[in-house]
């Protein structure tokens, strides 16, 4: 797994996936948000709205951003989730809003089982690819 | 949660409060299944009118669309209507392993319960609302055969037809182009299909009890249902798609059924019904949405179609499933035992290999299948 340069932060709030161009994220924003993700050099901060996830429940909001280390090159970001132990994804594909340079929205996820899903964040520089998770277990 | 705590407390306290099979056991529902048990209602379940559909929920409209339901001037032979394929008789469905309209169709008639909790209708989910759906019979060649221009036609040579429609619509048909005035038709139907919602079933009545510590409630509720129930909940992991007040995650799976109506032909299912609806003018994306901030098109703008959407079916609600015979997307179990035979034994090598894994044989014991039908008939 490649890890970025140190220093580099990404910050995530997860509200739908898909392709996104990240850039450097307001550090008032990174700071607001509620959940840390880290990987080596790369580091996601990210809120799903509404905060608290449930089965079925359409439009779960995820908001990504990427911290202002000069050294990192534009990349993008996909946010998306599946059930592994199940061997499947979402039958929804996120769409990306962006809110500001390094700042998105992803709209639209919907988590149609109970059980243990992932919620992957892959960061691009260029080809390469950083994949973060976060596990959530889920209740019907 | 305190009040489900409490809820398993009292059982636990009333020792055979729950007592399953008493001749022979003495299991009880845990804490966790009672949580599980209490998340399938309360039942029913308070809707709002349909935003898409401005007809949704009117009186008037709903009583126009019940004419209309059952009118055989909606099928180009004047020999069928809605009423003759979803019978109230047989839940609202027809009793036969595939409609049969004008001409035989590929997939089991579903029933007309509770349309509004519902994400996708149809099988295949081709539809986002209840009225596209209900367009869909009415231009089907093997259904009812109409064109929209043939279906105004019909409906200006009707007296109270036309006059119900002008009414309901505050227009004259002749105002109206014929698209225009099918999608009113459906909306109508649509309106009054949304008023077939099922009483309160057994299995409430026992939810609703055990919620409230109601002792009495709790033992009217037979014991092989009880069983069936920890069953569904436990072991058989049916809740897992089934889950909800509606018994459905409104969702699709590929649970090993056949896909091919006739040699050389299969069907795509989902797959195909993404297709559809994509291209569909009547999907909430279209010009047709009475919602002009289109907000619950969301499900639509970001479906997603894969190949392993092929083969998949809507998961059905269980609601009043004694009465919706046969089953599946082909009709082709015919009681609740074969369903039931079907999970227990279920084929894995017809399973999509990058589909679900959640899916496996349950080796069921025929006591269990018996009690896990049992708590079927009660829902």
């Amino acid at each position: 797994m490649r890890h970025f340069l140190p220093g580099t932060l990404l910050c995530a709030s997860l509200i739908a996936a898909g392709p996104a161009l990240a850039d450097h994220c307001p550090s008032d924003t990174l700071s607001k948000l509620p959940e840390q993700l880290k990987d080596g050099g790369t580091a996601i901060a990210y809120q799903t709205n509404p905060a608290k996830i449930e089965v079925g429940k359409p439009s779960i909001e995820v908001v990504a951003c990427v911290d202002g280390d000069k050294h990192m090159a534009p990349s993008r970001i996909r946010v998306d989730a599946g059930m592994p132990m199940h061997g499947h994804g979402m039958n929804y594909t996120p769409s990306e809003r962006k809110i500001s340079p390094g700042h998105s929205s992803f709209d639209g996820m919907v988590f149609h089982m109970p059980g243990h899903w992932q919620i992957t964040f892959d960061v691009y520089e260029g080809d390469t690819r950083q994949r973060l998770t976060r596990k959530v277990s889920l209740k019907r | 949660m305190t009040l489900r705590r409490t809820a398993c407390a009292a059982l636990l306290a009333g020792a055979t409060l729950l007592v399953t099979g008493a001749a022979h056991s003495t299991e009880i529902f845990d804490e966790d299944e009672v949580a599980l048990i209490l998340s399938h209602g309360p039942w029913p379940v308070k809707t709002d009118p349909d935003p898409s559909n401005r007809m949704s929920g009117k009186p008037a409209a709903i009583a126009y669309g019940k004419i209309l339901f059952e009118s055989n001037d909606l099928s180009i032979d004047r020999q069928r209507s809605c009423a003759t394929c979803h019978q109230e008789a047989l839940g609202f469905g027809d009793g036969i392993a595939r409609g049969f309209g004008i001409a035989r169709v590929d997939r089991n008639t579903p029933p007309l319960f509770n349309m509004r909790l519902n994400r996708w209708f149809g099988w295949d989910g081709k539809s986002d609302n209840l009225w596209a759906q209900s367009i869909a019979p009415i231009l089907d060649a093997r259904e009812l055969g109409m064109t929209p221009e043939i279906l105004k036609a019909r409906l200006v040579e009707t007296p109270n037809l036309a006059d119900g429609y002008r009414d309901v619509f505050g227009a004259p048909l002749a105002t109206h182009d014929a698209e225009t005035a099918m999608v009113n038709v459906a909306k109508a139907l649509a309106a009054f299909q949304e008023t077939i919602v099922s009483g309160k079933s057994s299995f409430d009545r026992f939810r609703d009890a055990l919620a409230a510590e109601d002792k009495a409630g709790i033992d009217a509720y037979p014991d092989p249902a009880k069983r069936g129930l920890k069953l569904f909940v436990g072991k058989g992991r049916c809740d897992l798609c089934h889950f909800g007040a509606n018994f459905t995650n409104g969702e699709f799976h590929d649970i090993g059924m056949p896909h091919f109506p006739a040699p050389g032909r299969v069907d795509k299912g989902r797959y195909g019904g993404i297709q559809h609806l994509r291209k569909s003018r009547f999907n909430l994306l279209g010009p047709f949405n009475d919602d002009g901030l289109r907000a619950t098109a969301g499900f639509t703008r970001h479906v997603r179609l894969t190949p392993k959407n092929w083969g998949e079916f809507r998961v059905p609600s269980l609601r009043n499933a004694a009465l919706t015979a046969p089953y599946m997307h082909d009709g082709s179990k015919d009681t609740l035992a074969d369903v039931v035979n079907h999970y227990s034994e279920i084929p894995e090598e017809r399973l999509h290999q990058d589909g679900e894994k959640l899916l496996r044989p349950l080796h069921l014991s025929d006591a269990e299948k018996a009690d896990l039908v049992a708590f079927l008939r009660t829902l």
